[in-house]
Order: C-alpha cells, then structure tokens, then sequence
C-alpha cells in the first residue's frame, strides 16, 4: 500500500510519507462511506424511508475527506503548476522552486491549523449543530486539524527533499 | 462619511430582501444620520464564505452587518426558534415581528453573542405547495416527500407522517418536475424567483392565511462595533429599526408573498385555503411539534413551554396592529 | 492604488509570476488573495474570515459530487473499462480509413461520459488507444493528435467537474447544465470524426484501414458496450427522469463502476487503492484552487473590481455579442497558461455580472430579452457551455497543452511538436463548433427545454 510513497526515503521522512498515505487512503474511507450513504438514501427513499440527515452527512464527510487528501497532494506533488515558464530551466533551480513552493504550503497549513482550531472552540462555544442529526460542527474540525498537521509535515519533508536536490 | 458599514447577504442584488426591505433600511439610517453613515450592501456572498458563515462574519467582524436566515446555523439561537414553530407563528408577519422585538431583550438576547440585532423579522409563513396533490387533511399528506426548510420544518413534515428531503434551493424546481419531491414547505414568495408555478399544481394554506411555522431572519451588527459608534449614530440606527419599521418589514413580506400566490394563480395553479374546520384538524395534528421542541430545548435550560406561552401573547396583544403604529 | 483597476492589474501581473516560478496556481491565488485582502482590510479581517473559510468551502453539498465522479472516473480507469470501450468502438469503425483514430475518438466520448475529467479520459485511452493505432501505422501526428483532442471530450460530455464548479458559481442547476453538454458533446464528436474522414482523405498514408473484424469478435466487442452504455444512461438517465439527485446519482454511479469492475475481476485491492489515491490527488488539487479562488474574489470584491469592469464593459458601447466573443477570446489566450478550473473559477466572477448586466439584469424572464435574445436561465446555460468549450482549448493549445503532455508522455517516439501539429486540425474544428454553437444557441438549449417540459 505505502510501498511507492516510501521508495526512497528512511527514518522520519519514511513514517511522514506512510503517514500521509495512510491518512489520505482513510479519507479515501471517508468517500466511499459518504457514496454509500448516498446510495442508501436512494434505496431508501425508493422504497419510502429516506435515510435522515444524508445532507449534512454528505456535507460533513466530503470535507473531512477532501481534508484528509491535501497532506498526500503535497507528498506527491498533485497540485498544478505552470511549467511554462520555467520549461527550460535546469533541474536544480527547479528543485529551488519547489523548495519555495513547500515553504508556501508549509506557512498556509500553519496559518489555517492555527486558525481553523480557534474555529473549532467558536463551534464549540456557540454549540452549532447541523440540521436534522444535530452532530455538532466541531467534531468534523478534530479530523481537520489533524490533516493540517500532516500538511505541515509533508510540506516540511518535500522543503528539505527539494532543497537538498537543489544543492546536491 | 464618517461611519462606513458592509452589510453582507446571501441572496442576489435584485432579490426582494435588498431591494425592498435592506436598501430603504440602510437608506433611512443613512438620511437619519445625517449622512455620517454610509452602508455598502453586497449581495450574493460577494465579501466570501457560505451562507452558514455570516454569523461568525459578522460575530469576528469580517463584516459589519449581515442579514441571514437563523436556520442556517442550528444550535445558535435555540430560543428564537419558538417564533418558527407552527402554530405559535400563525399567519401575520408583522405581530410576529413586533413579539420578537418584544421577547428579544428578556428572552432571546442572550443567545445573540457578540452581534448587535438591528431587526428580527419572519417571512409570511410555511405553505404547502404540491406537485399534483391537493391537500384538505393532514391525513392527505401522509407518505409525501417534501423539502425541508428549516429543523422545526423537518419536524412539522415528520408530525404530517410525511418525509422531508434535505436539498439546496436551487434543485428544487427540477427535484419537483421529477418527482424527486411531492412538495415543499415554502413561502409563496420563493414562488417567481424558482418559477415554482411551472412545477406544481396546488398551493395551500390555512383559513386566514394559516401557515405552517415560519423561518427567522435576522440583520445584526458586530457587537464591537455597535458599542464604538457614537450615541447619535447609534439612534440613527435604532430609529430606523424601531416599530414602524417592523411593522412595515411585514408589510413587505407579506406584499412579496402576495406577488407569489398571485403569479402562481395567473399561471392556473389551484390555491386552496383550508377550512377553519380543516384548518384545525392540521394544528392539533401539529401540536407535538411544539412539545418536542418544548423537549429538545429543556437540556439547554431553556423554559420552553414559557416562552412558548409568552410568545403566544405576544403575538395575540400585536395581531392587528398594522394601523396602530405611533 | 485605491483605483480598482490598477489594483486588479497588480495582482493579475503578481498572479503570473508566482505561476511562472511554479508555486502551484492554488498557493498563487491563496497568496496574492489573502495579500491582497490584507492590504485592503487589514490581516485581523482575514485571519478571522480563515477560521471558517476552508471548511465552508469543502463542505459545499452541491460540490460534493465532484470527488464522487473523479472516484467513478478513476474507477473506470482500473477497472478497464476503456479497453471494452475502444474494442467495441473499434469493431464498429476500424473498417474505414481512419478509422482507428475514429475508434479513439468514440471511446474518449464514452470514457467522457463516466469520467469527469479531461486529463484522465486522454491517459486512459491514450494507453488503450495508442498501441493499435501505431500497430495500423498510423502517423505519429494524427495517432497522438486526435488522443489529446479526443480527451477533452472527458469534459465535454457530461459528467464534467469543470461544469459542477461553474453551476454552483452561477447557482445553475447541475441536471439542467448536464443535459445542456450533451448535444454540444455529441456535435464534437461528430466533428472531430469528420475532422480525421477530411485528414485522411488529404493525407491517406497517415490513418491506414484497419483489419476487417470477424462476425463473432465484432459481436463481443459490441456486446462487451452495454455495460457501460447501461451505467451511462442509468447514472445519466436517472437524473434526468428523475430517479434521483446528482450527489445520489453520483453515488449510484461509483457503486455500478465497481461492481462492473469487480464482476471482470479488474478492480482488487491493489487497484482500489490505486484509484482511491488518484482520486485524493484529483480532489485535494480542486478543493485547494476552489479556496484559492474564493480568497482571490474576497479580495477582488473588496477592492471593488467586479462591479468596476461590469459598469465599464456595459459603458462601452461594446455589442453583447462582440463582449461574448472578446471573452471567449480572452478565456482562450488564458488557456494557454492556466488550467480549465483556475480559470473558470478566477474569471466567471467577472465575466457573468457584465453579461447580466448586458442582458438587462438578473431578473431577465423574458425570452428575448434585451442583450441576447434569451432569459437569465438560458444565457447562464449557454454561457456556461460555451466557456466550457473554449477552456477546455486551453488542453491542446501550447505552451502549456496538458492533454498534448500527457498524449507525448505515452508516445514517447512521437516528438512533442508532431502531437502539437496534429492537434491542430481538432483545434480549428473546435472554433467551428464555438461558431455554430454561438450562431445557433438552440443546439446547447433545445435539452434543457424539453427536458422542463418532459411530462414525468
Ligand atoms: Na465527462
Ligand atoms: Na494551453
């Protein structure tokens, strides 16, 4: 399952990409129950017992997910960039860049954890529920700030990957 | 100007809400300030974020003032909900807007942290509006799969034996033509904006425009800011909010909802007003929506059968109150 | 710098250089939006809005059908299903000159229809696709060119995450967005077949006849079709009469991919897992630009921009259909350096109050209305067609053509300027379908009209 994500790498770095990985193929969990609730909904109301709540669990379960997969898109390096401009620059300098870039992933993933857990106590605090299941809004914020930690983790991994390439 | 204010909303720039009731509210505070203030409104989430967010918008001060739906965000005003329960709400936007004022500084300020309210207000009230079933008992609805507007709506369809469906506005119209629902629970005012008349047949109430609960709206103010503001600009904003206003808001309301049973009886839709008689056979079906709020309410120390009862006089002392303004 | 358009102009010019020192289009929104938004109200403001942002921008319900087709999409990809597709398509078109590429071409619009996503439809079938045409001696331009065209039809034909995203921005509905793809989708495919009947004609030494087939393989190829024909109209089907909702839909969608490909014994554990970590690589990419583009329209309505060129192109004295075609033109050239998503994203916030505006605002119902001839409803469904279209281009133009990359990455003897030059025919014959599509709005609104009026 981990084999590709730790080709290549040992000790820590190897524990952050499984980790990664392993994180992301949860939240893959997530998806699937999520398109199984779904499912069931349809069942359900075909046969006239609609499953309460399918909304917000939809809604809840998608962003815990989606989530869940950013640590492993900056561990593999998913997120599109314009290779236009720097199509004949060598590998080291874009090496360089990608450095950058880790270094930019690395300052929104600590802004937004720090953020995002004050988001969680206002939750919390204000007792915001959804709708029909009243589940409340902070329980989907625990999973959050954990990928955040994990994005952090990554984008500090591929900073000295990509750094030490630069300068090998 | 001295004081500029963002009041951010969640419906489009043309909607009803701006045009009628959010422009002449920030016009008149403005003219009443003597031109100290100015209000900048942006429609359609414009300044960013969902419609669930602009409480915590306005509570952090992204923004200075927002107008939103209560329902948006469950959990955080549990005791303005008694105003959407069935039957509590009866039929006039405007008692149900001056009880609110009533009920907010003893009853309800509590829950609003951080904000300051300018006004509560109600739509005209929850109808039933169907694709082909036209409806005279509660027993007519049993079995039906209906949108849901709010949570106490989902508990007014479920009391019906009916089910609600969860979906986002804009998938109504089609979810009608399809069949994906039988109906929804919806003011006539959604009536031109979705084309609703095209998708149904029936549209029902109660004797005397009896509706089904309501949903709460409310325009607050970052509380922080409000508290900064200099006492003349504060009245400026509080004279524009005061009685008239709350009488004219339902005014408002009612008239856009007058305008959407209109367009849908134009179209040849069917609009059925219930019998006092079967009007009465839907509230005591409805009874237990108001017990089990009563009950889901209590864990969070709220009295809810009091203010249930309080609510009940209030709006009973304010019902007719449209010419007795100053 | 107060002016809202220099201030635009600023962060456009600073938008292209973090792109062009490759920070990931998602982290150059996120940086120049949140900057920008800084400048403008100060860090407080934002760090306050950042609390709630991101979660409210993933946990969006019409959204969440976007993971679920890529799932569905990745899904189809392992489970092979395009190999079923191109075989069968092949039967059917293999005979003629040509038609092989033809072949490819169908099979992409039938990968299409399960797959959301341009750059998987073209590596999907690319890997099926390439193999046989360089068997037939196909030339190297015609074989990877109409690879590269053919996957944009992964977009076209619905479902499409780039039109999910659009409809959710304009508050269209998805159904009736989907339904409106499909005659469009199909007119591509039409033309691009007629595209490769024209090039061989020309050129006949570049698309050699294939193989007759026999009566009993063109009999399992054909059959070896209904699957995915029964999962496209029950998925398809299903919304437009109604069985149930597009997030449900999706849903549905996921679960018969699986099974089909569980039944062939193509999907196992490995390849589930596979296609689980494609589908978090797809999604998390398009979450982060979609709260990238969030911040850049914070940032952009702040500054007051939007209304700004609204007022400015209504003043112009512009036609709306020169200010149509000046945007169609300019999401063209944009193509050239960003992807499909980042563009809609960045630029529809712009470009659909001006076209209301030209229409004579929202609350246009009438149906000819004043700009366009036609009510809000219809100019957002073919707007919204259109601009699909022409961002798509963006994959088969230079510099930057990811379909081209991804076609040339397979092929690894084809040089990639062979692929550019075969491309090019398709890309004349998109701008023809842009032509008839803007000439004659009834072939995008002519579905979702019927579809209103269906009696269900
Ligand atoms: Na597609
Ligand atoms: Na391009």
């Amino acid at each position: 399952m981990f084999e590709e994500e730790r080709s290549g790498r040992s000790g820590l770095a190897a524990v952050v990409a499984v980790l990664a990985t392993g994180w992301a193929l949860l939240g893959g969990l997530v998806l699937l129950a999520v398109v199984g609730i779904n499912a069931l909904s349809v069942a359900g109301a075909a046969l006239g017992h609609p499953l309460a709540g399918d909304f917000e669990m939809t809604e809840m379960g998608i962003a815990v997910a989606v989530f869940a997969f950013l640590p492993y898109c900056q561990l593999t390096d998913a997120n599109v960039t314009a290779d236009i401009f720097t199509a004949r620059a060598s590998a080291r300098s874009v090496s360089a860049l990608r450095a950058l870039a880790a270094l930019v992933a690395c300052g929104f993933a600590a802004v937004l954890l720090w953020r995002m857990s004050l988001g969680l106590a206002d939750h919390r605090s204000y007792s915001s529920i959804t709708a029909i299941l009243q589940i409340p809004v902070w329980w989907a914020f625990v999973p959050v700030l954990v990928s955040l930690v994990l994005l952090i983790a990554t984008s500090v991994l591929s900073f000295i990957e990509s750094l030490r390439e630069a300068v090998a | 100007q001295e004081h500029v204010f963002k009041l951010h909303h969640f419906l489009g720039a043309e909607s009803p809400a701006q045009k009628d009731m959010l422009e002449p509210w920030a016009k008149r505070v403005e003219e009443n300030s003597g031109g100290k203030v100015k209000i900048e409104i942006y429609p359609s989430m414009t300044l960013g974020g969902r419609p669930p967010e602009l409480v915590s918008q306005v509570r952090d001060g992204v923004v200075d003032l927002v107008w939103t739906l209560n329902g948006y965000t469950p959990g955080l005003f549990p005791r303005t909900e008694v105003m959407e329960l069935p039957f509590v709400f009866v039929n006039d936007p405007v008692a149900a807007n001056l009880a609110l004022a009533e009920l907010y500084p003893e009853h309800l300020a509590e829950e609003y942290k951080g904000v300051e309210p300018m006004f509560l207000h109600t739509h005209a009230g929850q109808a039933i509006q169907t694709v082909s079933k036209e409806v005279h008992s509660p027993e007519d609805m049993a079995g039906m799969k209906l949108r849901i507007p709010t949570r106490t709506g989902a508990w007014v369809i479920e009391a019906l034996d009916a089910q609600p469906v969860s979906m986002p506005v804009p998938d109504l119209p089609l979810a009608l033509s399809k069949g994906v629902v039988d109906g929804a629970l919806i003011p006539w005012e959604i009536i031109p904006a979705l084309k609703i008349q095209d998708q149904t047949q029936f549209q029902i109430e109660g004797a005397d425009k009896t509706r089904l609960g309501t949903s709460v709206f409310q325009v607050s103010m970052n509380k922080a800011r409000w508290d900064s503001l200099p006492e003349d600009v504060q009245k400026a904003f509080r004279d524009a909010s005061g009685h008239d206003w709350l009488v004219e808001v339902g005014e408002i309301w009612r008239k856009t909802d007058d305008r959407g049973i209109k367009v849908a009886v134009d179209s040849g839709n069917t609009h059925i007003t219930l019998t006092p008689e079967e009007t009465e056979a839907f509230r005591a079906k409805l009874e237990p929506v108001v017990d089990r709020w009563v009950s889901e309410v209590e864990p969070l120390g709220i009295d809810g059968a009091a203010l249930v009862a309080t609510a009940r006089d209030l709006i009973a002392k304010n019902t007719g109150d449209e010419g007795a303004s100053q | 710098m107060s002016d809202p358009i220099t201030l635009g102009l600023v962060a456009l010019v600073l938008l292209v250089a973090l792109i062009a020192i490759r920070i990931p289009i998602a982290y150059s929104m996120i940086l120049v939006g949140a900057g920008g938004i800084m400048m403008l109200s100060g860090p407080a403001l934002l760090l306050s809005q950042l609390k709630t942002l991101a979660y409210g921008q993933f946990s969006v319900y019409d959204l969440s059908i976007v993971p679920m087709f890529i799932l569905m999409g990745e899904l189809a990809t392992v489970a092979g299903l395009s190999q079923a597709l191109f075989r069968g398509a092949n039967a059917w078109l293999g005979w003629m000159r040509g038609g092989t590429a033809m072949a490819a071409i169908a099979g992409c619009a039938g990968f299409g229809a399960v797959c959301g996503s341009s750059l998987a439809t073209a590596s999907t079938m690319g890997k099926v696709a390439l193999p046989e045409l360089r068997k037939y001696r196909y030339s190297g331009a015609l074989a990877t060119g109409s690879l590269a065209a053919g996957g944009v039809l992964g977009i076209l034909i619905p479902p499409s995450v780039v039109l999910i995203v659009y409809a959710v921005m304009v508050e269209a509905n998805i159904v009736t967005m989907f339904a409106a793809a499909l005659l469009p989708g199909i007119l591509a495919v039409f033309l691009f077949i007629l595209t490769i009947a024209i090039y061989v004609a020309i050129r006949p030494e570049a698309g050699p006849r294939g193989g007759a087939t026999s009566r009993e393989e063109f009999l399992s190829a054909s059959i070896g079709l209904l699957p995915v024909i029964g999962i496209f109209g029950l998925v398809l089907g299903g919304i437009y009469l109604g069985f149930f909702n597009p997030t449900p839909a999706a849903a549905i969608g996921v679960l018969l991919v699986a099974l089909y490909g569980l039944l062939r014994g193509s999907i196992r554990w490995g390849s589930m897992i596979t296609a689980l970590k494609a589908t978090a690589r797809s999604s998390g990419m398009i979450y982060l630009i979609l709260l990238g583009a969030e911040l850049m329209k914070i940032f952009m309505s702040r500054a007051g921009l939007p209304q700004t060129a609204a007022a400015w192109i209504a003043d112009s004295g512009m036609s709306p259909m020169a200010v149509m075609v000046v945007i169609l033109i300019a999401l063209i050239l944009l193509g050239c350096l960003m992807d499909s998503l980042s563009m809609i994203l960045l630029v529809i916030p712009f470009f659909w109050p001006m076209l209301l505006e030209l229409n004579g605002g929202l609350y246009q119902i009438s149906a000819d209305g004043a700009g366009f001839g036609m009510s809000t409803e219809d100019l957002k469904i073919w707007f919204g067609i259109l601009a699909l279209i022409v961002v798509e281009l963006g994959l088969i133009t230079p510099p930057v053509g990811m379909n081209v990359f991804i076609i040339s990455s397979l092929a690894k003897d084809v040089p990639m300027i062979e692929t550019f030059k075969g491309v090019l025919p398709f890309f004349f014959a998109e701008l023809l379908r842009v032509a008839l599509l803007l000439l004659f709005p009834v072939i995008t609104l002519a579905l979702p009209r019927l579809l209103a009026s269906w009696p269900t």
